[in-house]
This record gives C-alpha cells, structure tokens and sequence, in this order.
C-alpha cells in the first residue's frame, strides 16, 4: 500500500519569539519489513538559521533547528511517500506470561528493541494498581501474551469513551483513565500502563492514519491529526506487534509509522524551547491518501 | 593501659573523663586498649592546655569567621527552606598519613573502576551483554539518559570530581557507604570547614604537619584550564542557581578558583557550540563543571519540565564542543544496586578485585539475593534499588529490616518477590566513633567520611582531607545518620612538614595581571536592578521622614502640611498612612532578590548590611507609630541603606559588574529628582515645598552653605538639577552615566559612538544648556523621558 502524506503543523505567538530551538519527530521512519519511505521533505517557515539531522535512541529521526531572529508563526510542512508492507501475523507463536517472563530476562542487552526500556515507569506512564488490576480481570494464566493484548485492547475500546475534547496533551494517565475517556494518546497511555502492570513490555507509536477507509469500512478515529498506537513485545519468536485501541485492531498497512518511544514524551511531534511571553495557538492538518495504480 | 598513657597529666586530660567508648566498634581516638593513637596525641595535648575561657573565645573567633564569610546549612521541610548557622563541630577528626594513603589508594581505584563502567554503560554495554549487570536495573534508571547513549566525552572522560562516602567499620577497615558520580557537593564546605577550625587552633595548626588542601584545588583549577580551548577560554562553574541549598558552595569554589559561576539562562547553543551571554555579546565556553543534575540542563532532550537548564546542550555536547564535568548521564553510577555487582566487576574491567570494599549489598531482583536479604532481614537496610541517595540521607525511605519484627516473615518475604527488582538489602553497617566537644567535654561520636577525588593531568588526586559528618547520638547505627549532626573539618596528618603555599601562589614571574572576567548579562541586569532598587527605597525612606517629621509638627505647632506631599507620595508607590509601606518592603526586598542573585560578586558585608535593612524594616512595620517614632525609624533606616551605598562606593572592584551598579543608581536618582522638582519648584507649589525639595534631594547642608537663608526657585533648581558639584543633582548623575558608559563594552565601534553613548551625550548637553528659568515642569519631564530611553537602552544592548 503506498500513500501520499501531507501535514502542516503551524504555531501562531501572540508575542514573537526570540531565540527558539525545536525539536521535530515528523517524518514518517523508513523501516525494512514494515514501511518503506519513497520520499519525504520538511518545509519549515520560517526558514531556520540552523537545522540539523540526528537519530534519538529509539532510531527515530529528528531535526533539531534553532533561531537567531525572532518570528510570530512558524510552520512544519511534511511531504512524503511511504510504501506499507507491514504484515499482520497470521499465527500466534508467543507464550504466556510466565514464559515472557523467563525471556525478557534472558534478553541481555539494552538495544532500541531490547523490552527493558518498556517494562516499568516512564516519564509519563506510572504504572497503577488500578491499571493492572483492570488489565488482570481480563487475561487468564493459561493464555497467550497476543491474545492478552487483543483482550485488553478490546476491552479498552469498550470501556473508554473516544473524546476530542477530553483532554490536553497534559492529562495524567490515571486521570484519563479515572475518567474512561480521551483521545487516541491517553488510549494509547492507558493501555501501556495496563499492559505494563501485568508484565508485557509496552511502548508508543506516533504516526499517522489513512484519511479515507478502504472501501466498505468505516473511517476511523484520529485521521484527521497525528495518530497514536501502542506495541507490544510478545516474546523472542514474535517480538514487537503493533495494537491501535482507539480503533481496536491489530495494525497493518493502514498506518504509518513516524515515532517508536517509551511514552508520547520520547516521540513529541513538535518540541520547542522559546523565550516568549503570551499565549500560543496551534493547528493541524493531515491528510494521508493512497496512490492508487499507476495514478 | 600502657605505662606512656598513665603519664598523661589528668589535669591536661580532664575533657576525656568518662570518655567512654561504644562496644563493637573502633574508636578514632582510642584504640581498644583504651590507648590514644599517635596521631591524636599532640592535638589533644594542646586542646586539654587550652582553658575553658580560651577555648570559648577560640570557639567564638571560628564561629565569627562562618558567620563573616556567610557559610549556612539550608533546610528543606514542611515550611519551606530555612536557612540556619552551620553546624560545625570544633573538634576535627584525624587521620595518620599511612592510613590515608591507603584509603587514597582504594579510592583511586574505586574512581578507574566507575570510569570503565559509565563508558560502558553508554558505549558498548558489555556488562550488560555478559551478565555482569541486570539489563533491567539500568533501563530502569531515571540517571541512565538515552540521549547521552554512544556520545563519546570531549577529551574521552565522563568523570571528572567524584567524591565518596566512607565509613570504619567493626573490623576496622575503610568501606565506602555511596559514590557520588553525579555533582558531588562538600569540598567547598570542607573548605570552610578548614577555614574555620584552623582558626580556631591557629597556632597549632600552623606546625600541626596537616595537610593543606590548596595544592589539591589548584590541580583541578589547572585541569579545567586544560580543558578549555586556549588561553583566553575560561571553565565556569554551571549552577541551578540561588535557590539550590548549595548554592553558597557553587559561589564560593567560583571565587576560590577564579572560574565564572553560570546559570543554565547564561547560556545559549548556537550552531552546536555553548556561548555564554554577556554584556561584550555572546562568547565561547567549552568547560562547565556541572552542579545541576542532569536531567534538569537541556529542557529539550532530557526533562522538558526544567526551567534551569540550556535549550540545545545535549546537542553541543554530541558535537563536542563542549565538556560537562562531569558528563551527562553519569548519575547512573549513584544507583544504589550498583554496588551488589561492583565486587564482581571490578576483576573483570580492571583484572584486579576491589581494595576497599563498599557496604555488602544484595539486588533483590534475583532469586537467591532476595532469599538471603529475607532470611537475614534483621540485620539488612532495606529500600529502594534504584535510589541515588546515601541510605542515611533525609527524606528516604530505608529502613532497618530488624523494625519489621512486627511483620510476619511472610509479608517481607512478599513484598520482596512483588517489588524485587527494585529493592536492595544492605548490610546495616555500623560506623566508628571520633570524639565531639559536648557540654564541655569530649563523647565519642559516630563518624562518616566525605573524600573528594579531582581528575587532574597526573591522574586521580585526592583531598588530603574531606568532610566529616559526625552523628548526633550515641547510636553508632549507620542509618541513625538519618537523624542529622554536625560536620567537621578532617586532618591528614603527616609524619613530616608539609607544603603551605596557597591556591593563588603561582611560581611564574614576571606577574602578570590576569584579564578580568566576562561580565552574564544576567550578573550585569542584576547589579544594574540592585543600583536602582536601593536608590529607590532610600528616596522613599526620605520622602517618609520629611513626611513623618511634617505630620509631627503639624500635630504640635498646627502647621499645616502640603497636600502636595501626600499626592506625591502616592504617586511614588508608598501609602502616607501606613509607616513602613509594602512599596518600601517591596522595593527593598527587590534588592535583596537582585542581591541574592549575584551574591558572590560582592562582600559578606554588603549582603549583611542588605539583609539587616531588611529585616530592620520588617521588624520596623510591625511596632511604628506615624509621627516622631517613624521619622526616627527612617533615620535608622537610612543610616543602614547609605552603609550599604558606602560599601558599594568605596569597596567594590571597579569591575563592569559595578558600573552597571552605579548607572543604576544614577539613572534612578535623576529620574526622583525630576518627580520632585517638577512637583515641588512650581511656581504655583504651596509654602515649603522649596525646602521639602532640598531635603528630599538631600542638600539641605549644601544649601544652606551656599545660599544662606532665603530659598528661591531659582537657586533650588540651579542646585538640584544643574550644579556640576553637588553629587545630588540631576546634571551630575548624568555626568556619572555618561563617564561609566563609556568603559562599557561597545561604548564606541571604529571610533564611532554606539547609540547608547550617542543617546547620553544628548541628553547630558540638553541638561547642560539649561538655566533654571528654563526648566520648568515640562522640561523635566522630557528629561525624564529621555532617562527611562537610556535605561531601555542599557536594558536592550546589555542585559538580554
């Protein structure tokens, strides 16, 4: 499946910023046996009096730019073609949780992959027992870590109710999940706590969605900005699955991937360190299309 | 006893009646036959010489020299901070030179041993790979920074100042009880420590063979200098700022060592390299000896939260160009666990075991670790793996297992399985005793250790020396540490003469007179605001006295007040019936904030004298009457400002930091003295407010010299506004801008004037040209306007 991809991100100051620095995780990755980026570009307005490419620890690629001159609005334009091969595994290897157990332990070493980095508490996921408990009613001992995932993530969906308007980028966790609503980031946050409580190693996706359904379907929540999913490392034979709670499924080439971190804190789209006073507004527009045969 | 001990005169010997040492461990003093150690005996001679009276007043001279230098402990509880006297115990703790050698030596090692693994831990994580170290108890921890993970250190090390935590324990070797890897704090207390107890036995201590610290200090200060880029580079110190509670420490090693003292708004990234803003522009810095913790100094790869860090640091450092002392991420190696897997490690990275053990420690992620700290719960300290803090600091959640004698065996055992991997047991150590001077003899006290170890061109050098923590009680219990005490100086002592040159002797010749330092804009907006805001509150102060001193005469003799005074009152921000108004407080305490900020670039007497203002005015809101009471009050007051004024003029280093200081009060003072003579020279003005003119502008001696007894306008204005010699008039404090203005960076480019100067030379000769029938109201205000333009100026071209 090969997609067009365009956002626009733009941020509007009610008093112009002197000396900005950004950190940006926009471009959709290039991953071998998951997506393939055809090409891709970043426009930024206005143009940056330094801007420089890097690798985080979790290999996603960053532009990092800085400003000597002060501005009032600043735009991110992303162009880009991507080719999703992404494939859904038609059969469940993995073991239950005493077995997983037994291999992250045995799993030496702290690579991007390793399931270490997902396990416990990260800047923004505090685990709870509320969470585990929620997670643990769910799953019996003698089932598999995939089906464990589809149960919670299932149940998730059910229970949280999909709201635009629930939250800020800012809404704690538990709050959320007190609450049983949010948008596709507290799902996301809420089901890796969940699974993290019930020792499943668990991070963040942020990426993006098709705009349109294929056919037949119904279109699907959080098209229309960034979009945010969960993985899942279900064992040394099956490793990393990729699960979208606010649509519940398992995630195949209708997404995109852009960011793979610990929590939505590794993997902000837009970071930014501004010497400003005053208020901001942002705004996002995202459109993801599929190219179709020889068009 | 020995036959040498029964000589001791007991009269010299009466501070060690009933010295009694605690069983099971070793004492410092004595050794277990109740003997006192070698090292011991010359200080003790002259301690037990010295009588009570002479002693007090030793006492007393030592105190003096804390409270001078403004040494203090801040405390962190429920109230907020407070800041209290420094708890130094008289008594040092001695240490024979063999000993210390030894001690040097494992700590050395210890130090090689903490390098190897931070380069591994961010580099190839074989500990890892091997099994020598949990994966999962390094991913775990919030000091193991993802985005330090393969960022080689400029110049290849990550640690540069380590300082350990020893204790003796029962069998009477060294253990160290923590590693601080992170920004070890203490040797400048140590320092002061020294400071302060050498005084107190200056004339013994002058032969006492104990080492000096200095020669220890100029190595790291050569160090840093290494570091830098060339000679002109200077390393700097980068704090979290006044508010740390070892803020005064971060000033003070600046001070010592010459080095810039910054905080992370001092700073900015541009093009990958850090750049320091100061009142020349922007200029390079390479070398910061880092007392913030990491994940606090770049907002923008590691905790977006922080408000004391550099947007873009991380990014410097990964291009190298910048060293952190000690590198990012390095606080790792505080992680408590660390210590169960260090004993094995060590062979493995350095072939060789360790030579001075750390405190036996057992992870209990790890089944047969977990089974041995429950089974021997009684005699374990139980808490947090992952914590970075010394099992005896406050606020931490250790505890002795041998307090869950309540719990089942069941529940430990529980607890333990369901939270092990973030749980450690340590061996509840106990300490050894040193004595302490309480009630007016000698106790034996439990002791740790602080040693400080610099990374210098020769290798590990150690402090001959350290900082001493001394327990409270007679519980010799590691953990009872918990409970606070007192700290001490600490004497290596040699067999022989030791070396007493200073930090500052320098054996190079011709002398050469060094550059004086780059002024942080920050600095420079400080002393720029603290010019104003004293100048301001003594302008208040005054209009205060004129006011009370009216209102008291008008209560007498029934003459009548000038409304006028009242309006401008109000107009200036102080309400006429409250005797010391909160716009005083609030401008004074604008003072002491500005002060506080940069408190290291001016004398204890000048912070003191700011600080006592402050709390007299305080002390002041609370008892005075309007009238007389307040009138004499502000005299007081005024008396204390104008100490402080005196200590600026005539004892402050001529530095830019002082200009800014001084156009600050200038500018301020002009700008009252155009409120005051628009107000009160009015034609229309009501009886008196010529005179009220002239005192508030503080001529009242100078008028009345030259102009005897008759007050016109004309000669009120000539002396307030235009009159070259009088330093209250509003021409020379322009006079004064303008002369320090121009040893301002920049003041002029190519011999071309910088808008700055050029603004000032207009105003100045607009001034100059007038006469008093020409400066009415209306002038004086347009001259206002073009101060608050000059101080704009400043405020743009310097202070950003």
């Amino acid at each position: 499946m090969i997609y067009d991809i365009g956002m626009k991100i733009t941020y509007e100051y009610e008093r112009p910023v002197s000396v900005g620095r950004h950190l940006l995780r926009l471009m959709p990755a290039d991953l071998p046996g998951v997506q393939r980026r055809l090409s891709g570009s970043l426009k930024i307005d206005p143009v940056p009096s330094e801007r420089r490419e890097l690798q985080d620890f979790f290999r996603n690629s960053c532009v990092e730019v800085g400003y000597r001159e002060s501005y009032a609005a600043i735009s991110f334009e992303i162009t880009a073609r991507v080719e999703c091969v992404a494939e859904i595994p038609s059969l469940d290897f993995s073991p239950d949780l005493t077995t997983l157990a037994v291999e992250i332990a045995g799993y030496r070493g702290l690579d991007p992959h390793a399931p270490h980095h997902f396990t416990g508490p990260s800047p923004l996921i505090r685990p709870t027992p509320e969470m585990a408990a929620y997670a643990r009613e769910l799953i019996s001992p003698d089932q598999t870590v995939f089906s464990m995932v589809r149960a919670v993530g299932e149940a998730l969906n059910r229970d949280l109710k999909y709201d635009p308007d629930a939250t800020e980028v800012d809404t704690p966790v538990e709050e959320a999940f007190a609450r049983r609503h949010g948008v596709c980031q507290d799902f996301a946050h809420i089901m890796i706590a969940c699974l993290r409580g019930v020792g499943i190693p668990a991070g963040y996706v942020s990426g993006f969605l098709r705009t349109i359904p294929p056919p037949g379907q119904p279109r699907m929540e959080g098209a229309d900005a960034m979009h945010a999913w969960v993985r899942v490392w279900c064992g040394i034979e099956t490793g990393w699955v990729e699960y979208d709670p606010t649509n519940a499924l398992i995630v195949g080439t209708d997404h995109i991937v852009v960011s793979r971190g610990r929590d939505y804190s590794d993997v902000a789209p837009v970071r930014g360190i501004l010497r400003t006073s005053g208020d901001q507004k942002n705004d996002q527009s995202v459109d993801v299309l599929p190219v179709t045969v020889g068009g | 006893m020995t036959a040498q001990d029964r000589q001791f005169d007991p009269g010299r010997n009466r501070h060690l009646a009933g010295y009694r040492t605690l069983g099971g461990v070793p004492d410092e003093l004595l050794d277990q036959d109740g003997n006192i150690r070698p090292v011991w005996r010359p200080f003790l001679d002259h301690f037990s010489a010295l009588s009570d009276k002479d002693l007090a007043r030793r006492f007393a001279r030592g105190d003096q020299y804390l409270r001078d230098a403004g040494v203090f402990f801040r405390q962190y509880g429920a109230e907020g901070s407070t800041e209290r006297e420094w708890p130094l115990a008289r008594i040092p703790v001695l240490v024979e030179e063999a000993e210390w050698n030894s001690i040097s030596a494992g700590l050395r090692q210890r130090a090689d041993l903490l390098e190897a693994m931070v380069a591994d831990l961010y580099g190839p994580n074989r500990l890892v790979a091997n099994g020598h170290l949990p994966a999962n108890l390094i991913a775990g921890s919030r000091e193991w920074l993802r985005p330090m993970v393969n960022v080689v250190p400029r110049g290849g090390h990550f640690l540069h100042f380590l300082a350990f935590e020893i204790g003796r324990g029962p069998d009477g070797t060294w253990w160290v009880l923590g590693d601080r890897t992170q920004a070890p704090s203490g040797s400048g207390f140590a320092l002061e420590n020294r400071v302060a107890t050498s005084r107190i036995y200056s004339d013994f201590f002058a032969d006492s063979h104990v080492f000096r610290l200095a020669e220890f200090f100029r190595s790291f200060r050569d160090a840093l200098h290494g570091l830098t880029d060339g000679p002109g580079a200077r390393p700097a110190i980068l704090t979290p700022g006044p508010l740390n509670d070892t803020y005064f420490e971060h000033a003070y090693i600046a001070r010592y060592l010459g080095i810039l003292l910054l905080e992370g708004e001092d700073l900015l990234v541009e093009n990958g390299e850090v750049m320091v803003r100061t009142v020349d522009g922007l200029r390079p810095i390479s070398v910061l000896w880092r007392r913030l913790d990491a994940s606090f100094a770049d907002p923008l790869e590691l905790n977006p939260d922080s408000r004391l860090g550099t947007a873009g640091l991380v990014s410097a450092i990964r291009q190298g160009n910048v060293t952190m002392m000690n590198a990012l991420g390095s606080g790792v190696l505080e992680t408590r666990a660390l210590m169960a897997f260090m004993p094995r490690i060590a062979p493995e990275l350095l072939s060789a075991p360790l030579m001075m053990p750390n405190i036996a420690t057992w992870w209990c992620g790890q089944p047969a670790e977990r089974e041995h700290v429950a089974s021997n719960r009684h005699r374990m300290m139980i808490g947090s793996a992952h914590s970075t803090r010394l099992p005896y600091e406050s606020e931490e959640t250790t505890v002795l297992g041998g307090n869950f004698r309540s719990l089942a065996d069941e529940a430990v055992r529980n607890w333990l399985v369901s939270d092990g991997a973030n749980l450690v047991g340590q061996e509840a150590v106990t300490l050894s005793t040193t004595p302490a001077y309480e009630n007016g003899k000698l106790v034996p006290r439990p002791l740790s250790l602080r040693v400080f170890l610099a990374r210098t061109g020769t290798g590990w050098q150690v402090m001959p020396g350290g900082f001493a923590r001394i327990g409270q009680g007679p519980d010799a219990n590691a953990i009872a540490m918990q409970r606070g005490g007192t700290v001490a100086d600490v004497w290596v002592v040699s067999n022989g003469p030791v070396n007493t040159a200073s930090v500052q002797s320098t054996p190079q010749r011709p002398y050469v007179r060094t550059r004086p330092t780059v002024l942080p804009s920050r600095s420079a907006d400080n002393l720029f605001w603290l010019g104003r805001y004293t100048e301001r509150a003594e302008g208040m102060m005054r209009l205060l006295r004129a006011y009370h001193v009216r209102k008291a005469e008008s209560s007498t003799a029934g003459a009548a007040l000038p409304a006028s005074l009242e309006d401008f009152m109000k107009f200036s921000g102080i309400d006429p019936d409250d005797p010391v108004p909160t716009g005083l407080l609030h401008t004074i305490n604008g003072a002491i904030t500005s002060a506080r900020n940069v408190r290291y670039q001016f004398s204890t007497d000048g912070w003191l004298a700011l600080t006592d203002l402050e709390n007299t005015a305080r002390r002041f809101s609370k008892t005075l009457v309007p009238g007389d009471d307040t009138a004499r009050a502000m005299w007081v007051l005024l008396r204390k400002i104008t100490g402080f004024a005196g200590l600026v003029q005539e004892n402050m280093y001529r530095f830019t930091g002082w200009r800014f200081l001084s156009i600050g009060r200038s500018l301020e003072r002009a700008i009252a003295a155009c409120n005051t003579l628009a107000v009160f020279t009015e034609p229309d003005a009501p009886d008196g407010s010529l005179d009220l003119a002239v005192e508030l502008g503080d001529s009242v001696m100078t008028y009345r010299r030259r102009f005897s007894v008759f007050t016109s306008r004309d000669t009120v204005v000539d002396l307030l506004a235009l009159d070259t010699r009088n330093p209250r008039s509003i021409l020379y404090q322009l006079t004064e801008v303008r002369d320090q203005a121009a040893y301002l960076p920049n003041a002029s480019v190519n011999d071309q004037m910088s808008q700055l100067s050029r603004a000032i030379l207009e105003a100045h000769t607009s001034l100059a040209i007038q006469i008093p029938e020409t400066l009415d109201a209306d002038a004086l205000y347009d001259i206002r306007s073009d101060f608050e333009g000059i101080s704009d100026l400043i405020g743009e071209t310097y202070l950003k």
